[in-house]
């Protein structure tokens, strides 16, 4: 009896729980900050290169769209990815790996892997009383880093050396600046660079000797060996972040006992990201709650201009000037003015801005309010028998060439399987979706652009236009590395009276420079977009071809949301319109078939292809058709749904997630709306490029592919998003067969090819004689092609490891060339033991090769 | 001898006595009001606990100021167009998008009254939007973030720890019936293997059937790519069920088993027991009879906490097998100082417990009549 009504109670709670179960949403159809601007660059003076997709290394093929059939996106956590690419369970892990044991790891299994900058680490240093009596305002306590001479001392005290090999396993790269030296700044000015290393290399004596100095003076005095001040010990207290990629915790370990070695008594805090930028961004330096703090900055594409480090860093007009932390830190008028010229590119010649950069460079050391220790790098694996091109800072997953380059070697098709860290974080939409790296990765498959940067240099090459031409105006040091783009300067560049340059929200169509400017307008660069015979060829993913419609769409949407008035306003928007407009000055359309744009500003870039602006329909989040954006502008502008979380918040409606949840019902509920109506959006303008017969075509083949794929992100790209599974976290994408390109067309980038540096010569040199040494340049064996070498820089180091020559290597033949050390030159280095460093900069990649080669003179 | 008169009592000058029903049911109703009050004031205490817990006090909200500046900071900073801009109108822009983020977040009001609209929304089990996590849909429903991650949670949970209880306790009875057998002292031997946590044994399982045989996945909840049947993909869910929940199971068994033996064993050896066996009935009517039926308050008791500690799931095992379960969401939520969220499944999970406590007491009346409610 008791038997069966226990049975009946466990039956009964069994029920409930699947009820319970049953009452989640179906899977039904769908689903650390990125960096997905564009990198801005600088001058160049490289030759012009040849076109990298003209000479694809592979067999031609047939087939379009990705290499691949299937590309199944699925959750795999950083420390077992590895051992499921060994085990076979997935193909490629796209993250970033960086701990020693992961290398030894996939390197044991025999897997490939990329190898990326991203992470760089310093110490940063609360200087709160400097000038001011060296303690802090609101304790009294001494605060030793308030000196600048005890941060100098900190580049002595702390040996990266040895940070590298015992934490990175010898896989980062020692550092004393913020210039990334895996990127094009770190070659530009490595002489200037090496002086400055070479200055202030590890030397605990030195730095105790120094720090001894001005603690002294600072009133401070030691006893017992450890340092007082007023009667007590003086307590540093460090910030050591826990979270992150862990490496952090083992460095202020490393750093605490240098400095407790020396007489100064630490206190570490472990802390998470969270609990530390309380103190350190959120919290006030005058407290004295804390004096260092384990900084690190990371990069999300290759950068080719950071002259605008040294405000960022080191400038209270930096980015950060809202801290008091950056308000605290006090520069010279000269370096002040100079830092803020560099970051707002206020030179006129590359000679200049050489100058200016290597003076800001010496500077820094005047400050010291952080120290530099490490470039990491980071990896991610797969496969032996897959290949895929990666980016030198971004690395596999979010770099735009994956989709296109992704294979089994040696084979078309196939499915592949794809590890990341996490997978549908935020909804997504193109306006203002997810911006997370783990969204990010598949929406670059689904999408296309105008134009695609090379990921060994972070130079932009032509995707879907064909070729462009820049005009900058004035003497601006801008050169071009590709012949797709004709740069040209002009005395003044006028833009034109029917250009557009703003959007009137009541009338709903765009403001001229001749109404708004009758006076006439100007702009520092002009770019002219020339896309191709067969661009209307092209496809979204619902069948529907692409249509210069989708091109102005794109700019009304630049404005639209962000402006008061206007049925889809968003106040989050409003900040980005009005920093859009600063530097914009109109656009137009030239010709509609083929099609040619015009796009003028003022903001330039110091490589011409970088200048140029295609107005390709990609959003801030991703990439849309007129008739998508058509229907979820419905939903926002009834209330219904918000692009923006902020919007969502302040509405309290659902965030618009093109790809699942309770946004679906709605969208395809403001489908049904606008194509029963058919609605063409800001008709006054965009009822130009638009039929009512179009625009139903359009809406039919949005529902008969929500109908097929349960979600509204159609794309252009080389992949369709078929199948999202929300809480299983994977997603599915399959070939697009229609896209225009071949699948080869990027199948040059599969491995950088980064030069590989050997010298060769006498190992004694007589003191007063010439001394000649060969250097000899390679890829994979094969002599570097000598058109594709921007420059071979020789620096000379004497026994002391001071700078005595810095020259270009003369050309012998590809591959090789050959230095020689004039008789002044050995008889300055005087008897010793000498160094010879060979610098390489190639053209198709950022990254420089350095070689070294020690002599002897006597 | 003095004839003492007796006053006979009237119907009206009578107190009136109450039917043993009526009695027993004001003592039921009594008891209900009393018992739910108490239980309403611990649940709003445990909350109000649980938020102030969360925050810190408060103090989550500088770490969140801090956050906001240094995301709207790196953000901004990685926009060409920011960088373009003048050092004055630059900071304007970004205090003013810093200004935006803490007011959507609720910065703006002190975190006072902020922590008594989240309890009176808990309350009233209005769960409200997450501050920064999405659901997996995408959606900041604070209930939908939970919702998702249900059905897997007590897939797993409810799977795992259902046949730990009901295997325990029927093998536990069978040893108890055989004390000193091998498999009592076998049992008794590996009760130790319990000290290792379920993580622990996951990991080991993933090495050895995932690694090196290759026969299980390593983790998530379907293969990759996905099943295109539902048939297959359910199978594919049951396969990828059997390690996590194994883990769960082989963590727990032989402690489960060994403490519900022991407590059996004592029922076991009580004179009524050996009574009814002299009797000649059954073992299973002996079990079922004798040893269970005096047990079952405590069985139901540890059932039903059972049954609601199944929401909480597992936060380290989900986490070993990547499975989307609601301990994760409960561990990033705590991460993200996402307070709603924690709210919303500490609220929950209150009231069941609440509910499970209130209701067990009836439970008890019904299966022992030794037990008054209200007495």
């Amino acid at each position: 009896m008791y038997r069966n009504r226990l049975m009946a109670l466990l039956g009964l709670l069994v029920i409930a729980s699947m009820v319970l179960a049953a009452c989640a949403p179906t899977p039904d159809v769908t689903e650390e900050p990125v960096d997905t601007s564009t990198p801005v660059d600088t001058a160049t003076t490289e030759p012009t290169a040849p076109d990298p997709t003209a000479e694809p290394e592979v067999p031609a093929t047939t087939r379009h769209g990705g290499w691949l059939d299937q590309v199944t996106m699925t959750v795999v956590t950083a420390d077992a990815a590895v051992t499921q690419i060994a085990a076979g369970a997935i193909d490629v892990y796209a993250s970033n790996l960086s701990t020693p044991q992961d290398i030894e790891a996939a390197d044991a299994a025999g897997l490939e892997r990329s190898f990326q900058f991203g992470i760089y680490y310093e110490l940063t240093f609360n200087p709160s009383g400097e000038f001011e009596g060296n303690t802090f305002p609101a304790t009294g306590k001494l605060n030793p880093f308030a000196s600048a001479k005890v941060r100098e001392a900190m580049n002595w005290l702390v040996d990266r050396n040895y940070i590298n090999q015992e934490v990175y396993g010898g896989n980062a790269v020692p550092k004393f600046f913020s210039f990334v030296s895996g990127f094009p700044e770190y070659a530009r000015y490595v002489e200037t660079i090496r002086g400055l290393e070479s200055r202030y290399q590890y030397d605990v004596d030195r730095a105790n000797a120094q720090i001894t100095a001005e603690m002294e003076a600072m009133g401070a005095t030691l006893v017992d060996g450890k340092w007082n001040f007023g009667g007590e010990p003086v307590d540093v207290i460090f910030l050591i972040r826990t979270d992150s990629d862990g490496t952090r915790v083992p460095i202020g370990d490393y750093v605490s006992n240098q400095l407790e070695s020396i007489g100064f008594t630490v206190t570490r805090q472990y802390g998470t990201s969270s609990e530390l930028s309380a103190l350190w961004v959120a919290g006030n330096i005058d407290d004295g709650l804390w004096h260092i703090y384990t900084g690190a900055w990371g990069v999300g594409g290759i950068t080719r201009n950071d002259a605008g480090d040294f405000q960022f860093f080191y400038s209270p007009n930096s980015a950060y000037a809202f801290t008091t932390l950056w308000q605290g830190y006090t520069l010279e008028e000269g370096d002040l003015a100079l830092y803020d010229d560099l970051a707002n590119s206020a030179f006129t010649t590359l000679e200049q801005r050489d100058e200016m950069v290597a003076q800001a460079l010496e500077s820094t050391f005047k400050y010291n309010y952080r120290v530099w220790l490490e470039d990491g790098r980071a990896f991610s694996p797969w496969q032996p028998n897959v290949s895929v091109a990666f980016d030198l800072a971004a690395g596999v997953d979010i770099n735009p060439l994956w989709p296109h380059t992704l294979r089994f070697d040696d084979a078309e098709g196939g499915s592949l399987n794809w590890g990341t860290p996490d997978l549908f974080v935020d909804p997504a939409n193109p306006v203002g979706g997810s911006n997370w790296t783990y969204d990010n990765q598949w929406q670059l498959a689904t999408n296309d652009r105008g134009v695609m940067l090379n990921p060994h240099t972070g130079i932009g090459l032509p995707q879907r236009i064909e070729r462009a031409e820049v005009t900058i105006a004035g003497e601006l040091p801008v050169g071009k590395t590709y012949d797709w783009v004709d740069l040209s300067f002009a005395e003044t560049i006028d833009v034109p009276a029917d250009a557009w340059i703003d959007w009137n929200v009541e009338t709903e169509t765009f403001i001229t420079v001749g109404e708004a400017y009758p006076d006439g307008l100007t702009a520092v660069v002009k770019s002219v977009s020339y896309y191709p015979e067969n661009l209307y060829d092209v496809q979204w993913h619902d069948g529907s071809n692409l249509d210069v419609a989708d091109f102005v769409m794109g700019m009304i949407m630049t404005f639209a949301p962000g402006m008061e008035g206007s049925p889809i306003y968003d106040e989050s928007i409003a900040g980005s319109v009005e920093a859009f407009k600063a530097g914009f000055k109109g656009f137009r359309i030239v010709s509609e078939s083929p099609l040619v744009v015009e796009f003028y500003t003022d903001a330039w870039q110091s490589d011409a292809e970088l200048n140029v602006t295609t107005l390709w329909p990609a959003y801030g989040y991703g990439d849309a058709a007129w008739h998508v954006i058509a229907v979820s502008n419905y939903a926002e502008a009834n209330g219904l749904l918000a692009y923006t979380a902020d919007k969502a918040e302040a509405s309290e409606v659902e965030w618009t997630n093109y790809i699942g949840g309770p946004s679906l019902e709605i969208l395809k509920t403001s489908l049904d709306a606008v194509a029963a109506e058919g609605t063409i959006p800001f008709s006054a303008t965009l009822g130009m490029y638009i039929t009512p017969e179009e625009a139903a075509a359009r809406y039919a083949n949005l529902d008969a592919f929500y109908a097929q794929y349960g979600h509204f992100w159609v794309g252009t790209g080389p992949y369709i998003l078929s199948q999202v599974f929300l809480v299983e976290k994977q997603a599915v994408l399959v070939n697009n067969p229609n896209y225009i390109d071949l699948s080869d067309k990027w199948a040059g980038f599969s491995a950088p090819k980064i030069a590989t540096a050997e010298v060769d010569g006498a190992a004694i040199v007589t003191v007063g004689a010439e001394a000649t040494f060969d250097v000899f340049v390679t890829f994979e064996g094969e002599a570097y092609p000598a058109d594709e070498i921007a420059s071979v820089k020789y620096i000379v180091y004497n026994a002391a490891g001071e700078i005595v020559e810095v020259g270009a290597a003369a050309p012998v033949a590809d591959g090789q060339y050959s230095v020689t050390l004039s008789a002044d030159t050995t008889t300055a280095l005087g008897a010793g033991s000498n160094k010879l460093e060979i610098a390489v900069v190639a053209i198709p990649v950022s990254v420089p090769a350095f070689t070294t080669f020690e002599f002897v003179t006597e | 001898m003095s004839v003492e008169s007796q006053v006979q009592p009237t119907a009206e000058a009578a107190p009136k006595r109450l039917s043993p029903a009526m009695q027993s049911i004001t003592r039921v109703a009594k008891y209900t009001i009393v018992k739910l009050v108490m239980l309403f004031i611990t649940v709003v205490i445990g909350v109000y606990l649980t938020i102030l817990i969360a925050n810190m006090g408060g103090y989550v909200d500088n770490i969140m100021r801090g956050e906001i500046r240094q995301a709207v900071a790196d953000r901004l900073n990685r926009d060409p167009l920011y960088r373009s801009m003048q050092p004055d109108a630059r900071q304007a822009y970004l205090l003013s998008q810093v200004t935006d983020e803490e007011k959507r977040l609720g910065l703006d009001k002190p975190f006072a009254v902020r922590s008594i609209g989240y309890l009176a929304g808990a309350l009233q089990l209005d769960l409200g939007r997450a501050l920064n996590m999405s659901s997996d849909s995408g959606s900041r429903s604070v209930r939908l973030i939970i919702l998702e991650r249900l059905a897997p949670t007590l897939l797993l949970m409810g799977f795992s720890n259902m046949f730990l209880f009901f295997g325990s306790i029927f093998l536990a009875l069978t040893l108890s019936r055989n004390y000193g057998s091998f498999w009592d002292k076998f049992t008794v031997a590996l009760s130790p293997t319990s000290s290792a946590p379920p993580w622990f044994y996951g990991i080991f399982f993933i090495l050895i059937f995932a690694a090196i045989f290759r026969v299980m996945p390593f983790g998530g909840m379907i293969d990759a790519p996905p099943p295109t049947n539902q048939w297959d993909y359910a199978m594919s869910v049951l396969k990828h069920l059997i390690l996590p929940s194994s883990a769960i199971i082989i963590s727990s068994f032989f402690i489960s088993i060994y403490n519900w033996r022991t407590f059996f064993l004592i029922y076991s050896s009580e004179d009524y027991v050996e009574m009814a066996k002299a009797k000649g009935l059954s073992n299973r009517d002996v079990e079922s009879r004798y040893i269970l039926r005096p047990t079952l308050p405590t069985i139901i008791t540890n059932f039903g906490l059972l049954v609601i500690t199944l929401w909480t799931g597992a936060i380290i095992t989900e986490t070993v097998f990547s499975w989307p379960g609601l301990g994760r969401t409960a561990f990033r939520a705590i991460g993200l100082f996402d307070t709603p969220v924690i709210v919303g499944l500490t609220i929950i999970y209150a009231y069941l417990l609440a509910m499970t406590v209130f209701l067990l007491d009836f439970i008890y009346a019904v299966v022992d009549p030794r037990v008054k409610i209200g007495e």
